[in-house]
């Protein structure tokens, strides 16, 4: 049976040790993204890592592993985790924001010479993450996906199983919701 | 002043994100960096988007997992070698 194969087969086993486990912060760090609690992106990681230990036979080696590896978790995500957290699934975007929202804000205040940036970089790390978090899943996963795991628009494409062109869109929109979570976040904490 | 600058600088700003991303094809990639290159305001906003991403990354990119969550992954990882 393939599904047996990683425990029967020592080689393919270490090959799962060797790979598959250094990817845990990473995965563990983007499942926290997705499920927004520790409890649950326990068991999502865990479950993703059931999921690759049984198809990692089928896995090629050489092709794209982590690629792989997220597209099992964002499955197992949307087909679990989000039914069980019942988000509403907003369609809707933040169309109506600037195009730059972020800069045209920081910059209005901005002392003379130092960057836009630089206000940002005085959030705490907790604060950018639950910005992040604060966004609507369908924007989440694609700003999750390209700006802190690092994908290409079609490596997203693929792991979230969904056109490139509907991927770019939502980055796009997304981005755009950040950068307002950013900005309220940072009026919160009195930084502008 | 380039006659056609509002015009550049409006193609630059729209591209800038995908080229960010490293996903323009090279011609067009070439064409938003030589853009930036000879346009300040337009190299001040891409490097603004460009520090945002690399911000936003640097945040959230999670280091640590908790010893229990490692534990509990090696341990269900040796209890289906020997189950299967």
């Amino acid at each position: 049976m393939a599904q047996t194969a990683a425990a029967e087969d020592p080689a393919l086993r270490d090959r799962f040790e060797r790979d598959v486990l250094p990817m845990l912060p990473s995965l563990y760090g983007a499942a926290l993204r997705m499920t927004r609690n520790p409890a649950d992106a326990e068991d999502l990681v865990q479950d993703t890592y059931l999921r690759a230990f049984r198809g990692f036979a089928s896995f090629r080696e050489g092709t794209n592993l982590k690629a792989w590896l997220y597209r099992i978790l964002t499955n197992s995500f949307i087909n679990t985790y989000r039914k069980r957290q019942r988000e509403p699934q907003t369609v809707e975007g933040p169309d109506d924001l600037d195009e730059w929202y972020l800069f045209d804000r920081l910059g209005a205040r901005s002392v003379e010479g130092s960057a836009e940036d630089q206000v940002l970089e005085q959030l705490p790390d907790d604060e950018v993450k639950g910005a992040l978090e604060s966004l609507p899943e369908n924007f989440r996963l694609p700003v999750l996906l390209a700006d802190v795991e690092g994908f290409s628009y079609k490596e997203i494409a693929e792991i979230m199983d969904t056109p490139i062109g509907t991927v770019m869109s939502r980055l796009h929109r997304g981005r755009k919701a950040l950068e307002k979570a950013l900005w309220d976040t940072a009026k919160e904490r009195g930084l502008v | 002043m380039h006659h056609d600058r509002g015009t550049d600088c409006q193609e630059t700003l729209r591209d800038v994100a995908r080229y960010l991303d490293g996903e323009l094809d090279p011609t067009l990639h070439v064409r938003v960096e030589e853009h930036l290159i000879g346009c300040s305001p337009c190299m001040h906003r891409a490097e603004f988007r460009r520090q945002l991403k690399i911000l936003v990354s640097r945040k959230c990119t999670q280091s640590q997992v908790p010893a229990a969550v490692e534990g509990r992954i090696l341990r269900m990882i040796r209890e289906l070698d020997r189950a299967e």
